[in-house]
């Protein structure tokens, strides 16, 4: 992991990072078409050149954001453009802050990051520009529902 | 070397699957020298390359096959059963090896060569055997061959020839094209660089509109278009391919399965060379395999069943292919014992999918349907062929996958047949964006029966507690709001404003969305959307329209299915697609006219009514809103041209919204026209709902809103006089069309209405005078004759002139003295 190239953005002021490989681009985010009874953290879909991609509201994907935001948090009218499992997606962060090198590995901390947090990161990671947690790009795509579903599901 | 092994590898692959199909063939008609060279060329090509790469057990094999097959062609030996065998054992060793040579394994795991000199030695054994069957009394005589040719199967002589014209034409696919494999990556990244690009000329088409007209950039631009789609129509070409390579397998699997279930049954492929997305073909490969399992195993009959029941010894399984529109159909049909609605029903309420009460008020189709459900399986002994955890559920939902369907017919004791619809490719379909609460949607074309504006009177739009329901020919529809389904933020909108989507399921039912625009239709490339947003369940794939907005393609299916709509979810039948009803729904037609101002416009043409003719002296342009008197009606009128009027009559457009009517004054009509090209939105004309183009011309789409908002007004009916007709045939059909155009509405005989005019014939008054009858306020008395008794007052029934002049006073007398009418009466 050292030397790993990582993207650090700000969702929902706290600081993140994704793994330089995952993101594909960074983008000028254009028009974004809603999606009706989608998800509320699937802002829509907006065209990059002739291909479609799913908005993801990072801060309502990660579950601290219930509200409508905007008030809480800034956004950035850039996103990054992650694939997962072949589906393209533009993320939708506060903003996207840098590029830096990974220091060491992702590692818990004791206490936790809390529930949310927890479920979409690997751990907390050490940068070139300070600690960033890790993101696990798959959790977060799978939106915060379903920590709720399995929450509910073991109860 | 490695690259020539591996085209040796391929075209021994392709050979083989070519061969497995026209050997059974040729098993079941031994005349046929065309599929004997084909198997015969098999075998030759294969002892040829195994020389040359010095695999001496395939060469042995393939050469004992040959000589044997040689013999069959020089008439030395009769193909039988044996032979067939033998020569299917040894292909299906060539197989083997063939797929180990390809993994790089040691041919000894096949066994020693003795295996093989059994193979070989097969061979021969069947060449004794098949000279002393007599001796060992077979069944059918020295030529034992598992299928009697089919011309005796058949039995009449009128058929030999058909048969051979079939032969002839299954035999040509052999002679095929010339071919290269590709990888299906490679024709998958260009099949999406070819999308790509039809999304990035839309883009520029979008742009040039935009700058407006540029010579020298729309010429080569117009090639552009051209050549990108012709392209497109080739890459589309290459992802298809001809069923046949689906079918080619059938024949050998129905052979094996027949021989192993002690069965006879024959296969009749037809259709192999429609053509469908190769992934298609996958996928169905599957679905397709069950059902022939199915037939074969539950299907079809033991011989001696048949035979007690009367039938042919030999089951007959036929499947064909039939390409209708954008999809395709193939049906799988047997002969054998039919389905058993009894047992069906008993079954499906032992497992609980229907209840005793829900059983007998469905019919024999429903309950066939029922197989389809999961954890259904009819079959009491389960045999190692079909039943063995793959159910007709798995099938329906394979094909439901792709948005295809399957349904089943079958009558007892004369067979089964299954139907399978399924679309004939993934991923360009045709569709039609339409537009509610400022989103854009994008609705698959082939469920599109017909688009209906609010406006037309007959489709009575009603709300019958939260449902809304209109009328479709005659029928009530439900009618769902795109914009409550999607649970938009919608005003609500008045039913003449809403444009009506006639959608029709695969299940054969319909149902109408409303909407409130339509924008255009074309093809669109469907692209898939993430999981998270396809759960919603509502939505297919998301597609880009040509200015790059991207527009999610609705999932009309599932929609219906969460409505209700579907008649019932469990039986998916397959609805009469009207392909001319379809193609003829989604075109816009207007009716295309000259204003007086000299501009070409249009107005849509479910709203023109009628073209009338007016004369001048009819328009009254005197007040603020010009009027023009059409049928004893006072109408609203719009386009008149400023200043004094000139002409003698003029032409009007009879416009209406259902409710309201107003004319449209033009001065030339043109044409009804099909609006084929993009609508563009006028935002600074408030009369004006686009501009489109027509034969190249640009042409303004009147804003049939905005003007009845402006103009419109329900027309002053009761001015219109009324006349009460007599009885009989002459008045109705004769009298009845003059009456009518000299402005008056028909009642029928026996209605009483005081301010009615009333027709009668003079024996009729006679006879009603004399019984004291009530008769209408005034009067118009026919006579039979010519010549009449002088003052008696009534009109000679041919006499036209008097009859209308009658009228004519009539009316005037209603309008300037409405009173007369009480005071006569």
């Amino acid at each position: 992991m050292t030397g790993d190239l990582l993207v650090i953005a700000q969702i929902a002021g706290r600081r993140c990072a994704f793994s330089a490989l995952d993101v594909k681009s960074v983008i000028e985010i254009g028009t974004i078409t809603p999606i009706p009874r989608a998800p509320a953290w699937i802002a829509g879909i907006t065209a990059l050149r002739s291909q479609a991609l799913t908005v993801i509201d990072c801060r309502r994907a990660v579950g601290v954001c219930t509200g409508p935001v905007g008030q809480d948090w800034p956004t950035d009218h850039r996103a990054a453009v992650v694939t997962d499992s072949g589906y393209s997606y533009a993320l939708m962060v506060d903003s996207i802050e840098d590029i830096t090198t990974a220091a060491g590995e992702a590692g818990q901390i004791p206490g936790g990051f809390g529930p949310e947090w927890s479920r979409v990161a690997t751990g907390m990671i050490e940068t070139l520009a300070g600690p960033a947690l890790m993101v696990d790009l798959a959790a977060l795509l799978a939106g915060p529902d379903t920590a709720r579903h399995e929450i509910e599901a073991a109860i | 070397m490695d690259d020539l092994l591996a085209d040796f590898i391929a075209e021994t692959r392709e050979m083989l699957e070519a061969s497995g199909g026209e050997l059974v063939a040729w098993e079941a008609d031994p005349a046929d020298r065309a599929r004997l060279d084909t198997i015969f060329r098999f075998v030759h090509t294969v002892k040829g390359n195994c020389g040359f790469f010095d695999f001496p057990r395939l060469a042995g094999l393939s050469h004992a096959a040959e000589d044997a097959l040689a013999d069959c062609r020089a008439g030395r030996r009769e193909p039988d059963q044996q032979l067939v065998t033998a020569v299917l054992a040894i292909i299906d060793r060539i197989a083997l090896m063939i797929d180990a040579i390809e993994a790089g394994e040691d041919l000894a795991s096949f066994g020693g060569e003795d295996s093989d000199e059994a193979l070989i030695a097969d061979l021969d054994v069947s060449r004794e055997t098949s000279g002393n069957a007599g001796l060992e009394g077979g069944r059918q005589g020295a030529n034992l061959t598992l299928h009697a040719p089919a011309d005796a199967l058949f039995g009449t002589g009128e058929q030999p020839g058909n048969d051979r014209a079939a032969a002839a034409r299954r035999a040509d696919p052999t002679a095929a094209q010339r071919t290269i494999r590709l990888p299906v990556e490679l024709l998958d990244r260009v099949m999406s660089g070819v999308s790509d690009m039809v999304l990035a000329r839309n883009d520029l088409a979008h742009r040039l509109r935009q700058a407006g007209n540029q010579p020298t950039i729309d010429g080569p631009f117009e090639r552009l278009t051209t050549i990108l789609s012709d392209v497109r129509d080739a890459i589309t070409r290459m992802r298809m391919q001809r069923i046949e390579t689906l079918f080619g397998a059938l024949p050998r699997l129905v052979r094996d399965l027949s021989a192993e279930l002690g069965k006879q049954v024959m296969v009749d492929l037809d259709g192999g060379d429609v053509e469908l997305d190769r992934e298609m073909i996958e996928t169905i490969r599957d679905p397709l395999t069950h059902l022939i399992r199915n037939a074969i195993d539950h299907g079809i009959e033991p011989p001696s069943a048949r035979l007690a029941g009367g039938k042919r010894e030999i089951g007959l399984l036929a499947i064909a292919a039939r390409q209708s529109g954008n999809t395709i159909s193939i049906v799988i049909s047997d002969d054998g014992r039919g389905l058993d609605e009894e047992r069906i029903a008993a079954k499906a309420i032992a497992t609980g999918l229907i209840t005793a009460a829900e059983r007998s008020a469905m019919g024999r189709d429903k309950i066939l349907n029922l197989i389809f459900e999961p954890g259904f399986s009819t079959a009491e002994v389960v045999s190692n062929v079909s039943g063995r955890g793959v159910g007709l559920d798995v099938v329906r939902q394979n094909l439901e996958k792709v948005g295809g369907s399957i349904k089943v017919t079958s009558a007892p004791g004369q067979g089964t047949l299954f139907s399978l619809q399924i679309p004939l490719t993934l991923s360009i379909i045709a569709g039609l964006t339409v537009e509610v609460g400022g989103h854009r949607f994008a609705i698959p074309q082939s469920y599109v029966e017909e688009i209906a504006q609010g406006t037309a009177h007959a489709l009575d739009f009603t709300r019958m507690g939260e449902t809304a329901l209109v009328t479709f020919r005659g029928n009530r529809v439900p009618c769902l709001m795109l914009g409550e389904v999607l649970g938009l933020d919608t005003r609500e909108i008045a039913a003449h404003e809403l444009t009506l989507v006639m959608l029709r399921l695969a299940s054969g039912d319909l149902f109408a969305l409303a909407v409130e625009g339509i924008h255009n239709h074309g093809d669109l490339v469907v692209k898939p959307l993430a999981p998270a947003v396809m759960r919603s369940g509502l939505y297919a794939g998301s597609t880009l329209l040509d200015d790059g907005q991207p527009v999610l393609l609705l999932d009309v299916a599932n929609i219906a299915a969460h409505h209700n709509l579907m008649s019932d979810t469990r039986v998916r039948t397959i609805g009469l697609i009207e392909e001319g009803a379809v193609v003829a729904a989604d075109i816009t037609r207007a009716m295309l006219f000259t204003d007086f101002a000299g501009r070409r416009s249009a107005v849509r043409l479910e709203l023109v009514q009628r073209i009338e003719t007016a004369p001048a002296s009819a328009i009254d342009a005197s007040g603020a809103r010009p009027r023009v008197v059409i049928d004893g009606l006072i109408l609203p009128l719009v386009g008149l041209p400023q200043g004094a009027f000139t002409l003698p009559r003029v032409r009007l457009l009879r416009l209406t919204d259902g409710a309201c009517e107003l004319l449209y004054a033009v001065r030339e009509v043109e044409d009804a026209v099909e609006l084929t090209e993009a609508l563009h939105p006028v935002p600074d004309d408030p009369l004006a709902e686009a501009v489109t183009l027509i034969g190249g011309q640009p042409v303004t789409l009147v804003d049939a809103h905005a003007l009845f908002a402006l103009h419109g007004e329900p027309p002053l009916a009761a001015i219109r006089p009324r006349c009460i007709l007599p009885d009989g045939e002459w008045a109705r059909t004769i009298l009845g069309p003059l009456v009518a155009r000299a402005g008056y509405d028909i009642l029928p005989e026996g209605t009483h209405d005081p301010d009615a005019i009333g027709i009668v014939f003079e024996d009729m008054y006679e006879v009603a005078e004399a019984l004291g009858r009530t008769l209408p306020g005034r009067l118009i008395r026919l006579r039979d004759q010519p010549d009449a008794p002088p003052g008696s007052g009534t009109i000679y029934r041919y006499d036209r002139e008097s009859l209308l002049a009658a009228l004519a006073a009539a009316k005037d007398a209603a309008h300037t003295q409405p009173d007369f009418v009480g005071e006569a009466a």
